[in-house]
Order: structure tokens, then sequence, then C-alpha cells
């Protein structure tokens, strides 16, 4: 999976800075190894979508979140998603903490912008599966998002089988190693004015965030 | 009969899919399927019921999920649900009167292991321990670990299915579409690892339908010497309204297995999505063929996590760095537990070309085995060669082999009876290669001859622990020429006959010949390629000597091994006319080669400066000031993360030097002072940590470092014994600023004058403020400047 040298540059806090050519070429030999390395797998369902007041139920998960609601109103269906580039990112860390750490906070964050890559990539293709059948897509939405808990990871994890299809696992506090990995909620709507591809950041509370986009 | 009695002379059918057909029985979504043996187990004794009526020969009992952390909070105990599981199972096969093994069957438990996960590779093996256990006393016939895809997670299952319990044990793993597991291990690494610890069989299961299971059986029976299992998915899941579907039916499964049978498969069934149809399908077409008959491929291998190395024609190459004989900055490291130097040594050996890597811990004054199992966790986070555990501490090689994520090299045995009763079963229990140290009771025999007895001794005596020579490798022991020049031909001598005319490979401690000599790279090079020549399959040598890693390169491309002379032209093409790069080094200043973030420059100009000025001076003229021009340039913008931390790696190699000089002169450097850093607990985010590190020390702080997923308690402890006053915290996530909230508290109710400074994605000042920290660093910079003020006063 290909990292994005854009967003890489922006994770790393360039902010439209162009890197030297040293830097550059440090990006470069990280992009390509983590390309070579990363092993991308991601698992999907569809099922049927409820919003009621702050109470969202897809199938069989259900939860309570003000955000989530918001962003599922008007959704017939929801698909929920995982997806990962596999554990090199985690070991390319580890290793170049050792012996360059510019190298380790580039893999950092050609691999956050490798992530979101695949997920568009998947995304895409929901896209298109979905719009045949008249559907148009919510912005995703992750669990630890706003009022969406964290918690609901484990459900998540228990319905894709995250584990065995795609080699994911839950630490105690339900953050998910490989580190690199997804999991969100896509609504699936038939109004397509309500359908936007807002970028993330616009629900965040973090508003002077170094990252931020508007 | 027996299980293991037919196994792989008659085909042997397993049943197929659990939880399709409880899914079509009510099962939710996300339901715990295993819970079902207490609640419904009449509908469980059903399906066992349809399958035998189909004509399989192994019920998997319903018993694959079952583990403490997933039946925590489920109000069952792991124990009550395997024996019910099996003993459905049991009841089945009575009420239906068929004949049929029962198998326990273990899943993955769904945690990432140390060390790249935080589950601990015995916490993983306890939590397999118990269920192993209840399945032997329900009656199970063979434990079946399936549907993994982490050799390590495995490993731990089957030592816990070996050490407690008799049953026969069968692997199944999930294989990705380019032939390996999630975690990058190939096929070759996996079996490795498995034929070591001595499984009954081997194969796959779930992942995908048979089609694409039958592409990877030729690789799998080119390196398999034990009976493979086949248990393909009814094709590839599909989501229809929310429900996964196989869309393979009953014949085609069957007819695709019958191709896959004249493979030679001994056990076929199946995994999600088949069902009683696709079994009795299945038996009725391959019932009565025989599996090819299974022989030992011979293969003389090691692994890592990844990859398999083989010893053959090409010879290989075992790096000697990490072991402190005669290595003065090793012992130092070891004794002040600095296992970052140890896995850069790992990582130059790595990159110079070694294929296997010695790690020897031993020095008297430190706990080895403690020090054996946390260098070697660490190295296998960090490099993904195989290693070879070098060690005389019987404890220490017991606990390495155990930790070790695949087959390694154990260095070594002898000829003595006592070194061949502590090793051998070792050897026959967690698997691996063994290097033989042709010596005994009386010595090392002086002339090749008596090498040669001892050596065939060790070769009958493995025998009889059932361990092959294919996985000896002699050691002919290689003498100082210094003290008797007959020495290299004696050891040349043995081992030409051990290699050519025993067939077992072989190894040396190559160096060793020069010992007592001037210049003794001469010598090691010319007796290394006549070693070569003679037959050395894995030399111990010393990859960053670029004389001996020539020798070995000009070698394999003399003797054919090396294609085309591939991997000659390949590295010494470019380097043939390009002048010495050490020229232009030469010219850049310390200041400057922090700056530009150059790390051997900043290295060797820290060196040359140390010739002619106090370290003092280097260090506060030449090294704080460079620091502090790129960290001035991050701070305004003009500098970005990945300079300043160059420049601090740069930075950090100019210290060494000096740290290096003043060890030689038996003094240490003096700190400014002791800070802890820790990323708070629940978090595992902790490069941000890292970083801040770095620059820390940079600056001439010591900092105790206490890693991430910290403990509140653990990070008042150490402030509290080391009477530190300044704490550094991180977080990245909102959920584990609770954690950084309540670790801030404790340290200030015990230790009032401690200040706290915290970082991490989520926080901004107005958090810091509202959970009490004294300060908020918005980046690594800003820690330093604080630590600096707090200090300085």
């Amino acid at each position: 999976m290909k990292a994005d040298k854009k967003e890489t540059l922006r994770y790393l806090g360039y902010r439209g800075n162009m890197p030297d050519a040293q830097t550059e070429k440090l990006i470069e030999e990280v992009m390509e190894e983590l390309e070579k390395s990363s092993l991308p797998k991601s698992v999907y369902c569809e099922f049927p979508c409820e919003v009621i007041g702050n109470k969202v139920k897809i199938g069989p998960f259900s939860v309570e979140s003000n955000h989530l609601s918001k962003n599922l109103q008007g959704c017939e269906k929801a698909i929920i998603l995982a997806a990962t580039i596999g554990r090199s990112a985690d070991l390319m860390i580890k290793k170049y903490s050792v012996i360059n750490l510019a190298k380790a906070s580039i893999v950092q964050a050609a691999g956050a912008s490798a992530i979101e890559n695949y997920v568009d990539e998947v995304e895409e293709e929901i896209r298109k599966n979905a719009e045949e059948r008249g559907f148009y897509l919510r912005p995703r939405f992750s669990p630890g998002y706003g009022d969406f808990p964290l918690e609901c990871q484990k459900e998540v994890f228990e319905l894709l089988e995250c584990n065995k299809r795609v080699g994911l696992t839950l630490t105690k506090g339900n953050l998910m190693l490989p580190t690199k990995s997804v999991t969100a909620v896509i609504g699936l709507t038939r109004e397509k004015k309500q359908s936007c591809h807002q970028k993330n950041c616009s629900r965040c509370e973090k508003k002077d965030c170094e990252f931020r986009e508007e | 009969m027996e299980f293991k009695e037919r196994l792989g002379k008659e085909i042997l059918f397993f049943d197929g899919a659990m939880g399709t057909m409880l899914q079509e029985r009510g099962l939710q979504t996300g339901e715990i399927p295993e819970l079902w043996n207490v609640t419904h187990e009449d509908t469980i004794l059903d399906v066992h019921k349809l399958y035998l009526e189909a004509g399989c020969d192994i019920v998997k009992a319903n018993t694959f999920g079952i583990n403490p952390f997933k039946m925590e909070g489920t109000g069952y105990t792991c124990e009550e649900l395997t024996q019910k599981g099996i003993a459905l199972v049991k009841r089945a096969i009575a009420e239906t009167g068929k004949k049929a093994y029962t198998a326990l069957d273990i899943g993955s438990l769904g945690k990432l292991l140390e060390p790249l996960g935080e589950l601990p590779f015995e916490e993983a093996y306890e939590a397999f321990k118990p269920v192993c256990i209840a399945g032997e006393q329900a009656g199970a016939d063979l434990v079946l670990i399936e549907t993994m895809n982490d050799t390590y997670e495995i490993k731990a299952a089957v030592l816990a299915a070996k050490e407690n319990t008799n049953l026969p044990i069968v692997v199944t793993m999930v294989f990705d579409e380019s032939g390996k597991l999630l975690t990058g291990a190939d096929m070759e690494a996996a079996v490795a690892m498995l034929e070591g610890l001595r499984v009954d069989a081997i194969g796959l299961n779930c992942g995908f339908g048979p089609d694409v299971m039958k592409e990877f059986l030729p690789k799998l029976r080119e390196v398999c010497s034990v009976p493979i299992v086949v248990n393909p998915n009814a094709g590839l899941p599909v989501v229809v309204d929310g429900k996964t579907c196989f869309h393979v039916g009953a014949e085609e499964f069957a007819s695709i297995m019958t191709e896959i049978a004249e493979e030679g498969i001994s056990v076929m069934g199946g995994c999600c999505g088949t069902t009683p149809a696709h079994i009795k399908a299945l038996v009725e077409s391959c019932k009565g063929k025989k599996p090819l008959e299974i022989s030992d491929k011979g293969r003389s291998v090691v692994s890592s996590y990844t990859h398999a190395v083989v010893l053959n024609d090409r010879p290989k190459i075992i790096g000697e760095r990490i072991n402190p004989t005669g290595k003065s900055r090793l012992k130092q490291a070891l004794r002040e537990n600095d296992l970052e130097y140890i896995y850069k040594e790992a990582l130059a050996q790595q990159d110079m070309g070694a294929h296997i890597l010695d790690v020897n811990v031993g020095l008297p004054e430190i706990d080895e085995v403690a020090m054996m199992k946390s260098v070697l966790t660490g190295l296998q986070g960090i490099t993904d060669l195989p290693l070879q555990i070098d060690t005389s501490d019987m404890e220490a090689m017991e606990q390495g082999m155990r930790l070790y994520n695949g087959k390694p090299l154990i260095n070594s045995v002898n000829g003595k009876k006592e070194s061949m009763d502590a090793v051998f079963p070792l050897v026959a229990k967690y698997g691996g290669m063994v290097v033989c140290l042709t010596l005994d009771e009386n010595g090392i025999p002086e002339t090749a001859e008596g090498r040669i007895r001892i050596a065939k001794r060790i070769i009958a005596e493995a025998e009889r622990y059932g361990i092959h020579k294919k996985d000896l490798v002699m050691d002919t022991l290689c003498m100082t020429i210094s003290t008797g020049q007959e020495n290299a031909k004696i050891t040349l001598d043995a081992l030409d006959y051990v290699r050519n005319t025993l067939g077992v490979h072989t190894t040396l401690g190559v160096s060793n010949v020069s010992f007592g000599l001037p210049q003794r790279e001469l010598v090691n090079t010319a007796f290394y390629t006549i070693a070569l020549a003679r037959g050395l399959s894995a030399g111990i040598i010393n990859p960053n000597s670029e004389k001996m890693m020539a020798a070995y390169h000009a070698y394999c491309a003399l003797n054919g091994s090396d294609e085309q002379c591939t991997d000659y032209i390949n590295i010494y093409s470019q380097q043939a006319d390009a002048p010495k790069k050490v020229s232009d080094k030469k010219e850049v200043t310390l200041y400057d080669a922090v700056v530009r973030g150059l790390i051997d420059s900043a290295y060797q100009a820290a060196k040359k400066e140390l010739e002619t000025r106090e370290p003092l001076a280097v260090i506060d003229e030449d090294l704080i000031p460079a620091l502090d021009k790129v960290g001035q340039g991050f701070e305004k913008k003009t500098v970005f993360l990945p300079q300043l931390l160059m420049s601090a790696d740069a930075a950090k190699a100019g210290f060494d030097a000096i740290k290096e000089f003043l060890q030689a002169k038996g003094d240490t450097s003096e700190s400014k002072g002791t800070i802890v850093i820790a990323t708070v607990k629940g978090d595992i985010h902790d490069i941000g940590k890292n970083i801040v590190k770095v620059l820390l020390e940079n600056y001439g702080f010591n900092v105790i470092d206490l890693g991430k997923d910290v403990p509140p308690e653990t990070v008042v402890e150490t402030a509290k014994e080391h009477h530190v006053k300044l704490v550094g915290l991180s977080a990245l996530m909102t959920t584990t600023v609770v954690n950084m909230e309540t670790t801030i508290k404790m340290l200030k109710e015990e230790l009032p004058d401690c200040k706290v400074m915290v970082g991490g994605a989520v926080l901004t000042q107005t958090y810091a403020d509202m959970i009490g920290a004294d300060f908020y660093s918005k980046d690594a910079m800003g820690s330093v400047r604080y630590a600096n003020e707090l200090f300085e006063v």
C-alpha cells in the first residue's frame, strides 16, 4: 500500500514547506520499504441501520452516541469495516527507533498516510457498489470519535471476526494492534444531498491541532 | 486404532464448519458459539451427529474460542466449557454408534504477543493451558490448533498442549494469497518451527476455498516432512445482507478435494461454509485413497518469525558480534542493561549480510537467564534474522528456546555425556539445529581422527533422541596457529570429513585461528576461504569486516552457488572505482555534522576533537550549540521534525564518542539530573516519548524510560526511588488522558515537589491545566527547554 508523500509531509509538520534533499531521500526510502513490506487486509459487512434519538442500531450492534446518530441520520443501512496495513510499520518504527530516529518518525507519518489511503480505496469499492444500488455514503466514523465509545471496538471485532480475517488484535485499552489500522462505520443513505465528503477534521474538538485541515 | 497409528497411512476426514451450522440454527453474529455447549447442547449434539453420519473420522469439539480472555464476564470457566464441548462429541459418537476421534479445537487468543503486542509469551501459554488439561481429561483424542496466523502464538499453544497432555498435535494455519501468514512468515519458516516442535501433522485451513489452497500444496509438500492436513472453506466469504456466505457447493468442493488428495494429503475436511453435505461428498469421493508416502526432506533449516535459512551448498554467515568475549563495550552495555547497543550491533551485522546472528550475553556478574530472555524478546522486534542461542547456562538455553519465535540454532553441545544429557532433550522438545563441539571428557583431540570419532559419537547419541543428523552442525574447533602450526590442518581435515563423508553440516569460530598474531584479518581471511572450500557450511565471523565479506562473496562466485555471480557483481561493481568516501567526511566539523544530521561524520569529528580538546569543551562549544541551533530552527519552523531527529542522532553519536573516550580513561560523564519518562497506562503510542528521551539525553540528562502502557504505581515508585524532580508523561488518546490524570494525582500526593510535564497528540494547554500538569510541552524541544530551566535553578 502506497503512502502519499504530501500527506506524509503534512503529518511530519511541514505545513506546505518542502523538505531538503536529505530528508526527501529518507522519505522516499521509507515509503518504498513500507510499501514492499505492508500486507493490507480488510473486512466489512453491511447491516440494516436504525437511528432513534441518540440510539443507533446496526444489525446486531447497538450503541448510544449523539455524534454517531447524527452521522447516520437517514441511513437505511450501514457498513462496519476494519482495515490494516499489517505489522511492518510497527516493526519498522521499532527498528528505526534504535538506529535512525528521523526514519522512525517518517514511518509513523507514512504509515498513517498509507492506512488512510488504503481505507479510502476500500471505501471507493464500497461506494461503487452502493451507488449501483442507489445509495450514497456518509463519511466514515470510527469508535473513539466524539462520543462514539472506544469500548465498541470489542463488538466490532467480534462482529467482523477481525482477528481471524485480517489479523487484528485489541489491547486491554481497546487500541488496535498492528497500530496502522482502522475500524469505522459508514452510513448508506438514499438522500444525495445529505451525503457529504467533509474532512473528518471539521468534527474534531481539537481546534489548535497542528495537522488540522479545514 | 489410535489416531497416530492411522495418521499418514490412510486418508482421514475431519468434519466441516461448526459456526456456519450454528448460524443456520439461530446463532447471532457476535454471539459466543462456545456458550452453546451449555445453553443449546442438543443443537451442538445434532451438528456433531450430522457430521458423523456424513462419514467423518475426526470431530472437532465446539471449543475453538475458549480462552480466558474471551470467556471473561460470561459466567463460565474455560474448564467447564471445554469439558462440556468434548463430552458432547463423545455423546454424539456413542449415540450414532460411529467410530471417530474427538479433537480438542483450539483457536487464536485474539491478542498480539510481545514484543509487538502486550501479551507476554508465557501468559499466552498460561491461557492455552487450562483448555488443554480439561480437554484431555474429558477424553479428547488429539489437539487441533487451527486458524492460526502467528507462529509465536502457535508455539505457545503447542507447548501448552505438549507439556500438559500426551495427545497428538495437529496445527493448521491461514496463509494469504501470497503464501504468507499475516505476520509475514512464509510457509517454510512456519514448517521449520513446527517440525522442530515435533507436531504430528501440519496444514492449511480457512482463508480460501479448495481451489486456491490447491495452489499452495506443492510448496508445502516440498518443505514438509510430516503428514499434511487441508481444511478449506467452501470458497471465499461473500457478505449478503449482513450475513457471511460461501458459494462452493458440495459436489464442486469434493471434486477439487479429490484433485488435492492426489497431492498426497493425509487429512482432509472443511472449514467455514462447509456442511455435512460437503463432508459426505468428500468422503464418498476420497475414501480409500492412500496418501503418498511421507518422506523426510532432509532439510537443514533454522528459521525466524519471517523466513527460513537453509544450510546447503551456499555457505551462510553467522554474525559473531553479540558475544562479550573480548569486547569491552558490549560488556559495559550488558552490565548497564543497554539493550539498544545490542540491537544496533544486530542491525549493523544484518546490513553487512549476516544470515544468522549469534547471541551470547553471558557475563559472570549479570543474571544471564533474565538477560537472555529480554535480549531475545527484544531482538525479535528489531531484526528478522534467525538467532543462534549461545550459552553454557542450561537454564538460559531452555528459556531462550522457549521464547524464540522460530527454529533457533543452538550453541552448543559437545561430546561429554553430561552435555549431551542436558542439551539433546531440549533440542528434541523445542526444536532447533545444534552446534556440536568435537571435544569430550578428555579434552580436544589433537588429531583430526580424534575429533571425527567424537563427531560420530555425537551423531549416534543425537539419533537416540530422535534428532536427525540434518539438525546437527559440527564444529571441529578452530585453534590458533600461533601455539601449533598444525592446528589449522587438523581442524580442516576433520571438517572436510564431517561434511563430505559423514554428510553433516559444519561451523567454525573462524577468527580463533589467528589469536596472538599481528594483522589477524590477513590470516582469518585466508583460513576462511580454505575452510569454505573444504566444506564450511556456516562460519561464525565478523560481518563488519570488509575483507571477510569479500572472501565470502568471492568464494560464492567461485563455487557457483552465487548464480551468474549476481550478488558479487551487485555488491562490488559500484565499489570498484568509486573513491573512498572518507575524504569528504574529514572536512566536516562536529558542529556542522550535528546541524546537518550526519551520524558517522559526527562520531568521527568528535573523536578527532577529543585528541586535542577537553570533553566538556567539545560538549559546550560544539555539540550543545549545534543542537540549540537546530532546536531554535525547529521552533521557528524553518527546521522540521526529521531534520531535528537526524541532528539528534548525530549528536548522540558525538556523545557516544565522548562516552567511549571517558570510559577508556576510567571516567564517567556527569549528568545534569535524572528525569523519569513514560507513556501512560493503556497507551501504546510511544514514538513521541522516544523522541523526547533522545533529546533530553543529548542535553545531558539521565533519562529513565519506563516504556509504554505504564501503570501509575510504577511511575510513582520509580520517581520515589530515584528522587527525581521531573517526570514526563505522554498520551495519545483521549481515553488514556484519564490515566495521565491519575498518575499526576498519585505523584502529587506522594511527591509534592516533583514536577510533571506532559505531551501527546490530544493534549492542549487547557487540558494539561485541567489534569494538574506543571508544564505542557507542545513538542519535543519544549520539554528540553522546561527541563533546562528547572534544573538550572
